[in-house]
């Protein structure tokens, strides 16, 4: 009698098991479907509408690549194509250098308990809690060339041959922008270096400290390579960012890339083609957007995962 | 292998779901129109979320007539209205009226299908020609009732003309030394940035009509008889370029708040705008002695007010009452319908003849009817990818800041325009 019941009851608990183990697969549904909506989806629709002619928002015929050799050989279109991607590569570059650069150093000043180093760190964070758009009128304002707060402390400084229309002159909108970017990602950039450098450790700088190794030598020997996960986390995303660098840009200077093309990224360039501009008057070419959505995914996509990969197998040798 | 089993099965599972929601259809237009028998319900959609109040009183009005037609005005915000309708007419959805962009924006709704055709609608042979481009599709039918007229002009401060000795020019000649009187007392002549390319085409669209000579040109080179490449037009571009020397201090970085600011605070005398900044203007200041003057021409014609529809009301082809939508924009054509337009929205009726109690706003009516040339870039030029209207903007912003000579502008302008207008293709 009694190890009947008993083997029930097992098979009850599996079969509870069981079910327990299908209804966890349901929980998610909800979170997948909104991917689906809103990624997967969206990413197969412009992969499709990057292989159509396009009248105005009406779908035309079927016509292969075209979209993407207009993309790459028609001018003007593939004359903005390359300024574009050249201002990403800037973009990267200048975030790289600076954002991160600097992010690393404040990190390091906080990790060696300096005073006010929580304070600081609070600080540095701050401006990521702003929204993008809030953080790119306030640096609008800050850099107008005739009552902005740059301009007027460089007056009072007796700087004014340094005095810019900021964001008005080629050869600075840009890089202001890219600062502006950069003084508000730096407090991010803080957090995850300062997590890494809290998480080597102390023995190993007592052991370097025992074998010699002082101030920059420490750095070098000791803190560096165990602070490669924490670059390579920095470095993939800031690509990602840069290369998909849209908001502040349209907060600081709108979808035509003003001026003169000169503060377009390829982010900024896909929505003037497929939305046709910020004015409301302007033409779309649903088609040729689509298709440097396509291209913009496909090269971040393949870049990270190249770098990923590399850096995975750089990290095993170690 | 089950739990790999499972997860596919949620993965499908989620995947059809998806898939339902993006193929489900929801229903009608109007929703409870069949209410009573004999009602129907009309809606309308529209950038202009700030005149909603007002566009009530209009339905108000137009209820005491037929009172059994319901009509809600349902607008979305400017910059996400194309998007959303162009996503609603897609589907087959969409309000039963709709105000339309005017000239290619709204055309290209009508050549794709999603519009009815007007051509049997009473109280159309009102508007002039001009005025009904705007909504005429490329097949030659009316897809438009047009609603407001948009004029552009100099703006001026009345106060500091006064203060000055000033007055307004007659010729190009007078308004050039004005320019110069203007900044040897220490004030900027013109609120200008060219920051934001939309202000360069707009702004040339009030002064480049002094000097590829107005409507005459307009039609010449509508029938490709002419080029952008022709000195009529090179010289448009010259004084764009000669001009600059009035404007503010740094004026390649200043937008449109920039240069607003500049003209109500009194630091500008002029400002090269549209009609529709006056309520902005005397919102900001209320002491403000607004005047304006048409353009006076540099070739020995008469002065211009650039003009264009700004909008016009269609009705949606795929709308389950026509016939009532049609009732409404009869009244849209009618006097009545006008003179409440211009008090209550105080912008240029689209109808002729309407009189506003505003002073300014009349004086301009009266000047668009009786000196306009059009805002040729919008209302001619605004197709090609990237738009030919786009491209002026770039290439004068590349003037202003040195990377392209006034030649080479009209030579882009013309490369661009000859890309997609035939006329300009023989």
């Amino acid at each position: 009698m009694k190890p009947a019941t008993n083997s029930n009851s097992v098979v009850k608990i599996k079969k509870e098991r069981n079910w327990k183990r299908w209804t966890i697969h349901l929980f998610p549904i909800p979170a997948l479907l909104i991917y689906g909506l809103f990624i997967v989806y969206p990413l197969f629709a412009a992969l499709t509408y990057s292989f159509f002619d396009w009248k105005g928002i009406v779908r035309g015929e079927f016509v292969g690549l075209k979209n993407f050799k207009d993309l790459f050989t028609l001018e003007p279109f593939s004359g903005l194509f390359w300024n574009a991607f050249g201002h990403n590569i800037l973009y990267f570059v200048l975030q790289m250098v600076f954002q991160n650069g600097l992010a690393f150093i404040l990190a390091y000043i906080i990790y060696k308990k300096v005073k006010g180093s929580e304070f600081l760190k609070i600080a540095y964070f701050l401006p990521r809690l702003l929204s993008v758009i809030v953080v790119g009128f306030l640096w609008k304002l800050i850099l107008n060339p005739n009552y902005g707060a740059l301009n007027v402390i460089l007056e009072k400084l007796g700087l004014e041959q340094f005095q810019k229309a900021w964001l008005g002159d080629p050869d600075t909108a840009l890089i202001s922008i890219i600062l502006v970017n950069c003084w508000y990602g730096i407090g991010f950039g803080v957090l995850i270096f300062l997590a890494g450098l809290q998480s080597i450790p102390k023995e190993l700088f007592e052991a370097g400290k025992l074998d010699g190794a002082d101030g920059l030598s420490m750095i070098r020997k000791i803190v560096l390579p165990l602070m490669v996960p924490s670059f390579m986390i920095m470095t993939v995303l800031t690509f990602i960012q840069s290369f998909e660098a849209f908001e502040l840009v349209y907060a600081m200077q709108g979808s035509q890339g003003e001026p003169y093309h000169s503060t377009d990224t390829l982010a900024i360039y896909f929505y003037r083609l497929a939305f046709g501009g910020s004015a409301g008057g302007s033409t779309t070419a649903v088609g040729l957007g689509s298709a440097l959505a396509v291209v913009l995914f496909l090269f971040i996509s393949f870049f990270t995962a190249l770098y990923l990969r590399y850096m995975q197998k750089k990290q095993v040798d170690m | 292998m089950n739990r790999m089993k499972a997860f596919t099965l949620t993965g499908f599972l989620a995947f059809i779901l998806v898939l339902s929601a993006c193929s489900s259809e929801s229903g009608g237009n109007s929703g409870d129109s069949e209410a009573s028998e004999d009602s129907v319900t009309l809606t309308i959609g529209s950038w202009r979320t700030e005149d909603k109040a007002s566009y009530q009183k209009i339905i108000d009005k137009f209820n005491e007539e037929n009172p059994d037609i319901n009509v809600e005005f349902k607008p979305s915000k400017n910059t996400e209205y194309n998007t959303i309708l162009n996503t609603a007419l897609q589907s087959g959805e969409g309000p039963d009226i709709i105000h339309l962009r005017p000239y290619t924006p709204g055309i290209e709704l009508a050549d794709a299908g999603y519009l009815e055709p007007l051509d049997d609608l009473e109280g159309l042979d009102q508007y002039s020609d001009e005025t009904l481009a705007a909504s005429k599709g490329s097949d030659d039918k009316q897809y438009g009732v047009p609603l407001n007229m948009s004029t552009t002009q100099m703006f001026y401060n009345k106060k500091m003309f006064e203060e000055m000795g000033l007055e307004e020019p007659q010729t190009w000649d007078e308004f050039m030394e004005l320019n110069e009187k203007i900044k040897k007392e220490g004030k900027t002549p013109i609120a200008l940035g060219t920051k934001e390319g939309w202000l360069l085409s707009l702004s040339h669209g009030i002064i480049g009509p002094a000097h590829y000579g107005g409507n005459e040109f307009v039609d010449q080179i509508t029938a490709g008889e002419t080029d952008f490449t022709s000195d009529e037009f090179q010289s448009s571009i010259d004084a764009m370029d000669e001009l600059k020397q009035f404007f503010p201090e740094n004026y390649e970085g200043l937008g449109m708040e920039d240069i607003r600011t500049m003209f109500f605070t009194g630091d500008a005398a002029m400002f090269p705008l549209g009609s529709w900044e006056i309520e902005v203007l005397r919102e900001m200041n209320p002491d403000l002695e607004l005047g304006f003057f048409p353009i006076p021409s540099a070739v020995g014609k008469e002065p211009t007010i650039t003009t264009w529809v700004d909008g016009s009301y269609a009705i949606n082809a795929s709308s389950e009452h026509k016939d009532a939508a049609k009732k409404f924009l009869q009244f849209m054509t009618t006097e009545e319908f006008g003179t409440m337009f211009t008090e209550e929205f105080k912008m240029i009726s689209a109808i002729p003849g309407i009189e506003s109690e505003d002073e300014l706003v009349n004086a301009l009516g009266k000047a668009a009817e009786e000196q306009s040339t059009p805002y040729m870039m919008l209302v001619h030029f605004a197709g090609g990818n990237p738009s030919t209207k786009a491209t002026i903007e770039t290439e004068l912003q590349g003037m202003y800041l040195g990377e392209r000579t006034p030649e080479e502008v009209a030579k882009t302008v013309q490369e661009s325009a000859q890309s997609w207008y035939e006329p300009l293709q023989k």
